[in-house]
């Protein structure tokens, strides 16, 4: 085992073993993704994901009028002018609770699932790696943050252009753009809180890696997001704000800006980065010294 | 491989993050070699600023003293909670400057965003929020001139000149260490008021040394190291902006309001209690100096609103509102006493004027 990820680690490059190996991380990543994809439980909390908008949507058609009140979540009193703004708010509902709820319990059940299950050990049986391993449950997570963000977009996109009009995009700045601009603007922000997300699915696996207990791994993650957004909420302690993982959640606002303010886009990859980086490293020091019981 | 060089990544990457942290901000205020001018030098560079096109962005933060208020609960709606917003924690706004008659300021809250645009003789407000838009006219003789806009942060130059102007003949002028603004180098020029009655410890402009722009001005209180108001540029550009940006056309479903006659003051959005019009004295000049408005029903809807009574406390004569620059008594009879100066002034004003 440690000869094989002894030179896992010291990333070979492209002579035969090495090209073996490469081709055994895409199939584990191809069969981890395939697995993640054919649970009922990912269906079921896509779908859950994909209803929050629907919701909204008919809400607002059976009681046009209570949205018109100004109150309730950003955007909800355009919908009825533009049904391409059920997307927005269904984006604004879920960021807070419901995407770091299904990333949790995606990015908590990585490792810790497959030692529950037993599997664990099956999978470093093959000589992949453990770092390997790692990288590949990491990047089934982050496919699963696009999928979770795409599915309430569309789905809030697909709801509100059957049931309300569509048409030109009004912006934050009061500028009008075309649909298809708009649609541009809202795979960037889809890709904004794909990006946001991140972060705290580096933090699932580690706490993944602590643990054999997956439900153990996916509540601490979903409290730690919780946690995350009540501190930022505290004025007192806004020294700590900026290095909070949940600081940009709402930072998508500004690429509904005209022009596009790209900073908080920035400053949000970058922190998104520093938290992979440091959780990532926790995890392969947690994970490669680990003895693997089960 | 052992066990410790396995969990080193772990241990050396948050030291390498800490230390990026440490530097890069270090960096950015490493010293900056200009050479040397004397205060008069720098107001002459300021004076000659022929700067009449930019863009950037403007952060501005306040630290008055004040308790902090969670952002979520104050919405632009209320008049108080928009004043309120502004003067607690940190605001950013984007400016776009084509000419005078040319101006797009942006004040870019979370998830909404209140324009102003000024395109010739239209003016725009546009906010997000509610979805309305205010349309006033400039009068035409004021086409090319700039005109204060409404509802809008003052921009560092217009701040700076202000206080200048005002402030310049009861101040001691000095030239700080030139620092870097917004990636530019910078003089800094700090007026420190003569009056020793005066809550203001200091106020510094930071003037570009290439074009004489003010890109920054602070307030600092006495006895305060940070400073209490600080308006200035994260970063700025001086190419000229897109015409696009400045032509606005009010969005569809967009309420509408024509505001008939256009004056200065008429505002739709909060105006501080020293620009109401009538019975507004001035005692004394300079930095103690205080402002006297009488009542009217402006000062009323404010002194009964729930969110007066929790932000002042009450004082001999009435209630106060203290900050660490401003204080404002509300006197018993309606009057508003305000002023850059100890409560005790603000009193003996107000009770040498009721004789």
């Amino acid at each position: 085992m440690s000869r094989a990820e002894t030179a896992d680690e010291r990333a070979p490059g492209g002579s035969g073993p090495a090209a073996a190996r490469a081709t055994l991380g895409w199939g584990l990543l191809g069969t981890e993704i395939s697995v993640l994809f054919r649970r009922r439980r990912t269906w079921a909390m896509l779908g859950a994901l994909a209803i929050v908008p629907v919701l909204i949507a008919v809400a607002v058609k059976l009681r046009p009028a209570a949205s018109a009140s100004g109150r309730g979540p950003a955007f909800l009193d355009q919908i009825t002018s533009n049904g391409l703004f059920v997307a927005a708010v269904g984006l604004v509902v879920c960021v807070p609770l419901f995407l770091p709820l299904t990333v949790g319990v995606v990015a908590g059940d990585t490792i810790a699932g497959e030692a529950s299950a037993g599997t664990l050990r099956y999978l470093l049986v093959a000589p992949a790696g453990r770092i390997r391993l790692l990288a590949v449950k990491y990047l089934g997570a982050a496919v699963f943050c696009v999928a979770a963000t795409l599915s309430v977009a569309v789905a809030g996109a697909l709801a509100g252009a059957v049931l309300f009009p569509v048409g030109p995009v009004t912006l934050l700045s009061g500028d009008t753009i075309s649909v298809g601009e708009s649609v541009v603007r809202s795979l960037l922000v889809a890709l904004f809180i794909t990006v946001s997300l991140l972060g705290l699915s580096a933090i699932g696996l580690f706490i993944s890696t602590l643990t054999d207990v997956p439900v153990g791994a996916m509540a601490a993650t979903i409290v730690l997001a919780v946690v995350s957004q009540v501190l930022d909420s505290l004025p007192q302690l806004d020294a700590i704000h900026p290095w909070l993982f949940s600081h940009y959640w709402f930072g998508f606002g500004d690429l509904l800006r005209q022009p596009i303010s790209w900073d908080s886009f920035g400053s949000n990859a970058l922190l998104q980065l520093g938290y992979f980086v440091v959780f990532g490293a926790l995890a392969c020091g947690r994970f490669t010294t680990k003895d693997i019981l089960s | 491989m052992k066990t410790w060089q396995k969990w080193m990544p772990a241990a050396v990457i948050p030291v390498v993050i800490a230390g990026i942290a440490i530097a890069v901000p270090m960096s950015a205020d490493a010293a900056v070699h200009l050479p040397a001018k004397t205060p008069a030098q720098v107001l002459e560079l300021m004076a000659s600023s022929s700067v009449t096109a930019f863009s950037g962005t403007i952060s501005q933060t306040s630290d008055l003293g004040l308790p902090s208020l969670p952002t979520t609960g104050l919405g632009s709606g209320s008049s108080l909670a928009g004043t309120l917003a502004l003067l607690t924690g940190t605001h950013t706004v984007r400016v776009y400057v084509s000419g005078a008659s040319r101006v797009r300021v942006q004040q870019l809250d979370q998830l909404a965003e209140r324009d102003v645009v000024r395109n010739g003789t239209d003016v725009w407000v546009y906010s997000s929020a509610g979805n309305t838009v205010t349309h006033a006219t400039v009068p035409s003789r004021d086409r090319h001139r700039a005109v204060p806009l409404p509802a809008t942060l003052p921009t560092p130059a217009e701040a700076a000149d202000r206080i200048v102007a005002a402030l310049q003949k009861s101040s001691t002028l000095r030239v700080g260490t030139s620092e870097r603004v917004a990636g530019r180098a910078a003089y800094e020029l700090i007026l420190t008021p003569t009056a020793t009655d005066t809550l203001v410890g200091s106020a510094s402009i930071a003037v570009d040394a290439a074009t004489g722009l003010p890109l920054r001005v602070d307030v600092t209180a006495r006895a305060q190291t940070a400073p209490a108001v600080s308006l200035g540029f994260t970063s700025i550009s001086l190419a000229r902006p897109a015409a696009s940006l400045f032509a606005f056309t009010p969005p569809a479903g967009a309420t509408v309001t024509e505001q008939t006659a256009p004056r200065q003051h008429a505002a739709p959005a909060p105006s501080k209690p020293a620009t109401t019009p009538p019975a507004r004295t001035v005692t004394g000049t300079g930095w103690d100096a205080v402002v006297t408005i009488a009542a009217d029903a402006r000062t009323r809807t404010l002194t009964s609103s729930k969110q007066f009574t929790a932000l002042t406390s009450v004082v001999p004569g009435g209630r106060l509102f203290h900050t660490s620059i401003v204080n404002v008594l509300f006197t018993a009879d309606g009057r508003v006493v305000a002023g850059s100066v100890p409560e005790s002034t603000l009193a003996a004003v107000a009770a040498a004027r009721s004789k």
